[in-house]
């Protein structure tokens, strides 16, 4: 419902970035028209725990554990803290981030926004790192959104672990 | 042994606190006066006004946390303290802004930088937005009051490794770096005030002025949003609340606001939240002027690896400063900036490396050694540096727009150009600066090259806030700005405003002493008007 502006103008705020977003939307086809939101009741879709889930081993490669098992146990704490991170999060974060979310989850949005050919699921994490370094540095509003937005809440998220600290080095606060 | 808590003895008194777990809101309220929001602004007011004898309500949209909630840690304070959860972003997210949100506003989670409003800036206000009375001289017992009230004075104890650098950097290369006064009394020198002070130490609104209103009868509202003034003939009638979660959604829409009648108001939800009020409100707005000149303080930024261990979590977050590069040129030639340190927790140290993988594991992993410095720029006091403008998203809430401009930009390369200088100086091994372009490099020869060739675009570049000014701005006369000099709104004779976006520029230094100072004479001046009775704090 809007109270304080034409509907019209107020729907899809993420997707209307300028028309270098449009262009983007314009190669990811009619995946819009398609697309399931990316949060449930402010929790990620199974589809969006996949996006955050490559997108983590991906921004986090060298930190996270190499075996499979404890990678795997880190990546799923780290889908855990963003589920709590997005629900601290207003209306309207949770608004874009559902829709960005259900954009990465097509074929269509993933190729033309992440610029990523292989599925998320198929996808290597070289290819992902190639996928992510051209969004980081594409002269396309959207694509760098994007980027900023898996990446700042995957690394928040994760630094929410104390687990993380061992990594850094951070001994904890002191004990008052 | 635990140590005190002052809000929750104060409330074991009986204080009045409503909303959220302390109880229903009721239908309505008449008070003398109601005041938008608890941060630096209105808790000035509050003590004021209730020393005046006036019945008082405050109204904050945050929760109300306390010393024993503080547990330095940052996930639970940037849900719990801060505006969107710490992830406020202008309208094409190219500036993420750190703003408080709880009982205290932003000086429960500020770093405790306080620092007089400087002569310059008055003097740009004197002249281009005819506030004649806004001197230094004007003004300074308005400031030794709050200095005094607050404890505020310079930092005593040696600063740590992050801040001394900056100190020892400088010094080699001739420029002047001084030690930053705080508002602080007793502080333990954990560097967790952007969490919360978990020992009271930290003189914030939450412990001084809010104790003080509620102690003196005032009602403190939480979790309680300011949606609406009702406005005829030139006055505010009404102002319609409503009961919020801790992630500013509605509690329940089906229920019916809380009114609130007062003889006058006091807007001080700070910048991008006051005018945000005035514009879902539909208040008169003759001269456009409502929204615009929005200033941040835009921060370019550049992390060092240092040879020595740094530990920036340690230790009070800002005790030197360098105003240099705002001293040495003209306020309105190429774009001044203030240096400063941040200090570095896992959080925000993570999400502020640029970079990802193997390169960024790297550095992780460097973070003892990591010193990250700021460049605050200055803005408001150039045609390419107007600020930005508040809209409303079609919920009713805020939204920034504020473009990034070449100005702007250029500033943020010369700010990191001094700031490498700076930290190779000081015993750099290797400078990053704040791009997501930028690599890291191990000389000041190849970093200034580096920088120098940087494509300056907004989202590319990495910039922050963590001051917000403006948007209700004080003038002279009704076409320059929202706000008479004595506070009151131009068009509505019993509305005031008393927080930040009274400011007609930026500040150029840290925001709250300016807030506090200001708005003490104002409050000071309203309680006058309202009682007849001369009040002063402290």
């Amino acid at each position: 419902m809007s109270t304080y502006g034409p509907p019209h103008l107020q729907r899809r705020t993420l997707l209307k970035l300028g028309i270098a977003s449009a262009v983007v939307l314009a190669v990811a086809g009619g995946a819009v028209a398609l697309m399931q939101p990316g949060l449930k009741n402010g929790k990620l879709t199974e589809e969006s725990r996949l996006v955050f889930s490559r997108a983590g081993q991906t921004i986090l490669a060298g930190t996270l554990p190499v075996d499979a098992g404890p990678n795997q146990i880190a990546i799923n704490a780290l889908l855990d803290r963003i589920d709590t991170f997005i629900s601290g999060t207003p209306e309207h974060v949770q608004a874009e981030l559902s829709q960005l979310l259900g954009l990465l989850g097509t074929a269509a949005g993933r190729r033309g926004v992440i610029g990523l050919a292989s599925s998320w699921h198929d996808a290597t994490v070289p290819e992902m790192t190639t996928a992510f370094q051209g969004m980081r540095e594409s002269s396309v509003s959207l694509r760098i959104q994007a980027y900023h937005a898996l990446h700042d809440i995957v690394s928040a998220s994760y630094f929410s672990g104390e687990e993380s600290w061992a990594v850094l080095g951070y001994p904890g606060p002191r004990a008052v | 042994m635990s140590l005190p808590d002052p809000i929750k003895e104060g409330l074991a008194r009986g204080w009045k606190v409503l909303g959220g777990a302390h109880g229903a809101l009721p239908p309505s309220i008449t008070c003398d006066v109601a005041i938008i929001g608890s941060g630096a602004g209105a808790g000035i007011t509050a003590e004021l006004l209730t020393k005046a004898g006036l019945k008082v309500v405050i109204i904050e949209e945050g929760q109300l946390k306390s010393s024993t909630d503080f547990k330095q840690r940052e996930p639970e304070a940037y849900a719990s303290l801060y505006q969107e959860a710490a992830g406020r972003q202008t309208k094409d997210k190219g500036i993420t802004i750190l703003q408080g949100r709880s009982v205290g506003g932003t000086t429960t989670v500020n770093w405790t930088s306080s620092f007089r409003t400087p002569p310059d800036t008055l003097k740009y206000w004197q002249e281009k937005f005819g506030l004649k009375d806004y001197t230094p001289e004007a003004l300074a017992p308005y400031f030794q009051q709050a200095e005094e009230r607050l404890n505020i004075g310079p930092w005593q104890t040696s600063p740590n490794e992050n801040n001394e650098l900056l100190r020892r950097g400088a010094a080699k290369l001739g420029i002047k770096a001084e030690v930053i006064p705080r508002n602080v009394k007793g502080c333990y020198n954990l560097g967790s005030c952007g969490m919360g002070c978990p020992v009271n130490a930290k003189q914030s609104m939450l412990v001084t002025t809010i104790p003080f209103a509620l102690d003196g009868g005032a009602t403190l509202l939480v979790e309680t949003r300011a949606e609406k003034f009702e406005i005829s003939n030139g006055r505010v009638q009404g102002l319609s609340c409503i009961a919020v979660k801790p992630n500013a959604a509605p509690v329940n829409t089906a229920l019916p606001a809380t009114q609130i009648i007062a003889k006058h108001y006091v807007l001080a939800g700070g910048s991008i939240n006051s005018p945000a009020l005035l514009l879902r409100s539909g208040a008169p707005d003759p001269h456009k002027q409502l929204g615009t000149r929005t200033f941040l303080h835009p921060v370019a930024i550049t992390t060092a690896i240092m040879a020595k261990t740094v530990s920036a979590w340690d230790g009070a977050p800002q005790s030197i400063y360098s105003d240099h590069y705002l001293n040495t040129q003209p306020i309105d030639g190429p774009m001044g900036f203030k240096l400063e340190v941040a200090p570095l927790h896992p959080v925000f140290f993570g999400a502020n490396l640029p970079g990802f993988g193997q390169k960024q594991a790297e550095l992780f992993r460097q973070y003892p050694n990591a010193n990250v410095m700021l460049a605050l720029m200055r803005d408001g006091f150039h045609d390419q540096a107007v600020g930005g403008k508040v809209e409303l998203r079609g919920n009713g809430s805020p939204l920034l727009d504020y473009p990034l401009t070449d100005y702007v930009l250029e500033g943020a390369r010369r700010g990191m150009l001094a700031m490498a200088e700076i930290q190779f100086e000081a015993g750099a091994k290797t400078v990053y600066p704040g791009h997501e372009m930028g690599t890291g490099t191990s000389t000041w020869a190849d970093t200034k090259k580096a920088i120098e060739a940087l494509p300056m675009k907004p989202l590319l570049t990495k910039i922050g806030s963590a001051h917000v000014m403006g948007g209700c701005g004080l003038a002279g006369d009704a076409q320059r700005g929202v706000t008479r000099t004595d506070g009151v709104h131009w068009q509505l004779e019993n509305l005031s405003i008393h927080d930040g976006s009274l400011f007609p520029t930026s500040i150029g230094a840290n925001p709250q002493l300016s807030i506090y100072g200001s708005v003490n004479r104002l409050a000071q001046g309203l309680a006058k008007r309202l009682t007849g009775k001369e009040v002063t704090l402290a």
